[in-house]
């Protein structure tokens, strides 16, 4: 994995940036931050589903020593928040709790400790009112109504062909109904939330988050001040897989500090990150897949629920699937629906969607390849999407003004500054740009030994006593950002010594994004890394972004952090032409190691103009007495020129999994014994980040797969919200030292140096590749997570039945809520 | 007043029966290297070694560790001069968001210190009470090794 030929940084596995901090423990995260006179708070959370709050008593908390005030709904201004792509949508407090747990009020202290005394003696008082827990429930006619606006969110829906003619031709269909508990992002580190307002209405808030600028346009909108007033200051945070984002416990800080005229930190207990702040939907799918009898498929049907919880008001789980299968299906239908209940609100995590309707597919695929007698390498080789098939998922088509020619001639005017290479290779819309499974299927079947293991579907390879050994392939697919919820920007800084400063709002929650965004921006401007540095948090420094989600960061805020170079790249090199060069032409001139020289001997450095002959620092370009400006220009600041193309209406990142297996037929038990991941993501642009990326992905989708659930009781409380009950895998639980990984670059025309994005497919293969090798092994499918005992049941009624060797049922898909179970 | 030795240094401090000693350690000493995710002795995030053992400072209450050596990641090394686990870390990008980190570097000082050859088995197992919630795992192992290779062994660093 050596570096791309011609790139100096592009494809090198530096260090991270903040290697160092991390591993000497002094990087600064939100629970470690404190303001002078700084208050504590701790919030009120309702013990009800669902509730109208009658009262509040705080006269016991006034006598705690060090107790200051409360802020409940009566302070809250009445305005809704929305958070960042309808996660939440509400007010900050409004008298009505709608999840167990919800945020009802606030205490605030001098002390944590005074501040959790005062909690612990406020006495609330509740009117409760009728609640609802299930997706399918909600959705009945007389269910209770947990959002004003009903609970039932518009459905979305895809077709193409015509699927009654798909489903007459097929000579093999299978279907699934299933229903998914949730994922709890468990993330490590806690999270908290630093609130000071100032002078005029101004409020500054710390936090970790993944979307800064997003942040900054919820606090804005919560409390009805200018955007201009609001700064967010975006700290590192744990692994947090979409739980940061904007939260309202963030805007409870800024509502507290305001009522109490002092900085407040409000710092969550691993219980509330777990249990009361944001978790991956509930969800219900029914499906139904057929092919004919070579393995053509002929429709593909989807009916799926996702239910938001008390505040989400997502209408659609990222089903691109649709894209993976639907590419070469001759029909297809997918509908999904967001549901409100009365549970912790819903959200996205890493790879929504992917990792549950996706994996429902993929199990449907596998049920017809082995109809087929097909491999499933093969299988999804044969079916699965290339590089100019059409796109099923297709937002943007109702906003084209005109046809793909009416819209590369848009491309062209605004964009007159882009370079000649990404105008002449404009993506075709609604068509995949570059990359597939294809590759990476070949080549990980082949590195990992597939036909040697794969014996034929149901069939272990190896037995030794009750354990039986055996493999699994699966994949996973996800957009590279999406760009009608809101766009990316960046900003960089030339400065006088010819070190730069790069300005882009995204996370840091272990995903080195300031580390790859500086490897793009040393590339592009020929400024050595170790000379660039990146601020990703201060939303009043960095240009609004969309920040680190729906797989943004590197293709979307890396084609802005590229373009912005760019542009004072150009600055740099006309200036140095005027200034320096005979005859001045920029075209002629390069940057490398901050050095600019002419690449043409025709065009030469004018004499006595440094003390080199044969280049100039651009700190000399910098500080030149101009000749036009009779001084020097001492800044450069470069902006991207041109328009970004929307990525999701071309581009697609592709994972591959490969797994092997132990079932234990008498206990139930599974074991990881081999894993690899294969990726392919265009131009990797760190090996070590991309190696995290993939192999993490792996991971938390294996904890999917084999442990990981959320458990409510029948008030709607988590009642695992701790890391002894929420099982997520631990080193003992993952094949460390036989893990691979491999990749395959297929370049993208628009992606910076041709890169895609990462981290969200690999969630998703893993959950396939271990629920086909459990097949293979035990001969069952079994439902997420695979616990021992949900394994040995599936075994027992397998042998029950004797011929049948699938727990699925076999009906005809249902396209409407009425027939829910 | 209590008399505590932290990374070399007596600390007389005056300590509630009831503080942990992650608290005492964040709180009064500002060492925030010391990090607490779990709270319940479960991820091994607040991992500090005492008179050498692995131990999850949510846990201990600081009172219990009178007489004894507490040492935390920022004993260990620092910035400007990184022991060999530390680098080793570096160099096999052992973290991804680094909450974990301190605590298994800890765990891996421990280790190596009583087992300077580990096997992949014997590091798993080592630091099988920690949690990397980004999945880190393979890497963690790789620098563990690695760092075995860096210490030569026989390094009583």
């Amino acid at each position: 994995m050596t570096a791309k030929q011609g790139y100096t940084v592009v494809g090198k596995a530096i260090p991270v940036k903040d290697a160092k901090e991390k591993v000497c423990g002094t990087i600064k995260y939100p629970v470690d931050f404190e303001l002078p006179g700084m208050l504590y708070g701790k919030i009120i959370r309702s013990t009800e589903a669902h509730a109208r709050i009658k009262s509040i008593d705080t006269s016991k908390a006034e006598k705690v020593p060090g107790y200051v005030g409360v802020v409940t709904h009566e302070d809250a201004p009445d305005l809704d928040w929305h958070g960042v792509w309808f996660n939440y949508v509400g007010h900050i407090f409004d008298g009505i709790a709608r999840f167990n747990g919800d945020e009802i009020g606030a205490v605030a202290a001098t002390s944590k400790r005074a501040a959790e005394e005062s909690l612990r003696l406020i006495v609330v008082e509740y009117e409760p009112l009728p609640a609802v827990f299930d997706e399918d429930e909600a959705l009945l006619p007389d269910a209770p109504q947990v959002q004003a606006a009903g609970n039932a969110r518009e459905p979305n829906v895809y077709e193409w062909g015509d699927l009654e003619a798909g489903k007459k031709a097929a000579d093999h269909s299978v279907s699934a109904d299933v229903k998914f508990g949730s994922q709890q992002m468990a993330p490590m580190g806690r999270n908290a939330a630093i609130a000071e307002w100032s002078g005029d209405d101004r409020v500054t808030l710390y936090t970790g988050t993944q979307s800064p600028s997003e942040l900054r346009d919820g606090v804005a909108q919560a409390f009805g001040v200018s955007q201009s007033k609001v700064r967010v200051v975006g700290m590192p945070l744990g692994a947090s897989f979409g739980e940061f984002w904007s939260n309202n416990f963030m805007m409870v800080a800024c509502l507290l500090a305001k009522k109490m005229r002092r900085p407040v930190k409000i710092e969550l207990t691993n219980a509330e990150c777990m249990a009361h702040v944001k978790r991956r939907h509930n969800e219900h799918c029914r499906a139904g897949m057929g092919c004919t009898k070579d393995g053509e498929i002929t429709f593909i049907d989807v009916y799926h629920i996702m239910d938001n919880g008390g505040y989400g008001f997502k209408v659609e789980v990222g089903y691109f699937n649709i894209d993976n299968w639907g590419a070469r299906a001759r029909s297809g239908r997918y509908e999904c629906q967001g549901v409100s209940t009365n549970l912790v609100t819903g959200g996205c995590m890493r790879g929504v969607g992917d990792i549950t309707m996706g994996s429902i597919v993929e199990r449907m695929a596998d049920q017809l390849a082995e109809k087929c007698g097909i491999d499933p390498v093969e299988f999804r080789i044969r079916n699965q999407i290339k590089p100019g098939d059409p796109l099923r998922q297709t937002w943007g088509k109702t906003l084209m003004r005109g046809d793909q020619e009416d819209w590369e001639k848009l491309m062209r005017r605004s964009g007159r500054e882009a370079p000649k290479e990404l105008l002449d290779n404009l993506p075709r819309l609604f068509h995949l740009s570059s990359g597939s499974s294809e590759g990476i299927l070949r080549k990980g079947a082949e590195a990992f030994a597939w036909k040697d293991k794969f014996l034929g579907w149901g069939k272990p390879y190896k037995a030794v006593g009750p354990k039986r050994y055996a493999v699994g392939v699966g994949t996973g697919i996800h957009l590279c950002g999406e760009e009608m919820e809101g766009n990316t920007d960046a900003v960089v800084r030339i400065m006088k010594d010819g070190s730069a400063k790069l300005y882009c709002s995204v996370g840091r929650h272990g995903t080195s994004a300031d580390t790859t965004q500086a490897q793009i921006a040393a590339e592009t401007l020929g400024i050595p890394i170790e000379r660039i540095e990146v601020e990703t948090g201060d939303t009043d420094s960095c240009p609004w972004s969309r920040g680190s989600l729906a797989s943004t960061t590197l293709f979307r805020t890396g084609f802005k952090t590229w373009a912005a170079c760019l542009d004072a790249r150009r600055q740099l090199l006309e200036l140095a032409a005027q200034e320096f060069f005979v005859p001045s032409n920029p075209s002629k001139l390069d940057i490398k190691d901050g050095l600019i020289f002419s690449k043409d001997p025709a065009c030469a450095l004018g004499r006595g103009c440094g003390p080199s002959d044969k280049h100039v620092s651009i700190s000399d370009v910098m500080t030149h007495m101009r000749a036009d400006a009779l001084g020097p220009t001492d800044s450069i600041t470069g902006r991207p020129a041109f328009p970004m193309p929307p990525s999701s209406a071309f581009s697609r990142h592709f994972a591959a999994q490969f797994c092997e297996v132990e079932v234990d037929v008498e206990t139930g038990q599974i074991r990881l014994v081999d894993f690899l991941v294969a990726q392919d993501s265009g131009t990797v642009i760190n090996p070590k980040v991309f190696a995290g990326q993939i192999v993490g992905g792996a991971i938390v989708g294996a904890g999917f797969a084999l442990s990981e659930l959320l458990h409510f009781d029948d008030k709607g409380a988590v009642i695992n919200a701790n890391l002894s009950d929420y099982k997520v895998l631990r080193m003992t639980d993952w094949p460390s030292a036989s893990t691979k990984t491999l990749w395959e670059e297929d370049p993208d025309p628009v992606g910076p140096f041709g890169a895609r994005s990462a981290g969200e497919a690999p969630i998703a293969a893993a959950p396939v590749a271990i629920q086909q090798a459990v097949y293979n092994a035990a001969g069952v499918w079994v439902d997420l997570p695979m616990t021992p005992e949900k394994v040995l049941d599936a075994i027992k009624k397998a042998e029950g039945r004797d011929t049948a060797r699938s727990t699925i049922i076999d009906r005809v898909p249902v396209s409407t809520p009425t027939s829910a179970s | 007043m209590t008399s505590l030795n932290v990374n070399g240094r007596v600390h007389e401090l005056e300590i509630e029966p009831h503080q942990t000693l992650a608290e005492v350690l964040r709180d009064k000493l500002g060492l925030i290297g010391v990090r607490v995710s779990c709270g319940e002795g479960e991820c091994g995030s607040c991992t500090v070694l005492v008179d050498g053992r692995p131990t999850t400072s949510c846990l201990t209450l600081a009172l219990q560790v009178e007489g004894k050596e507490v040492m935390t990641i920022e004993g260990l090394g620092n910035e400007d001069d990184l022991h060999p686990i530390q680098q080793a870390f570096i160099d096999e990008q052992g973290f991804q968001c680094g909450v974990c980190t301190p605590g298994i570097i800890m765990s891996s000082k421990a280790l190596l210190d009583a087992d300077p050859h580990p096997t992949t088995e014997k590091v798993t197992a080592a630091l099988s009470g920690h949690i990397c919630r980004c999945g880190a795992y393979p890497e963690i192992v790789r620098s563990v090794l690695h760092a075995a290779d860096l210490m030569g062994g026989d390094c009583d660093c």
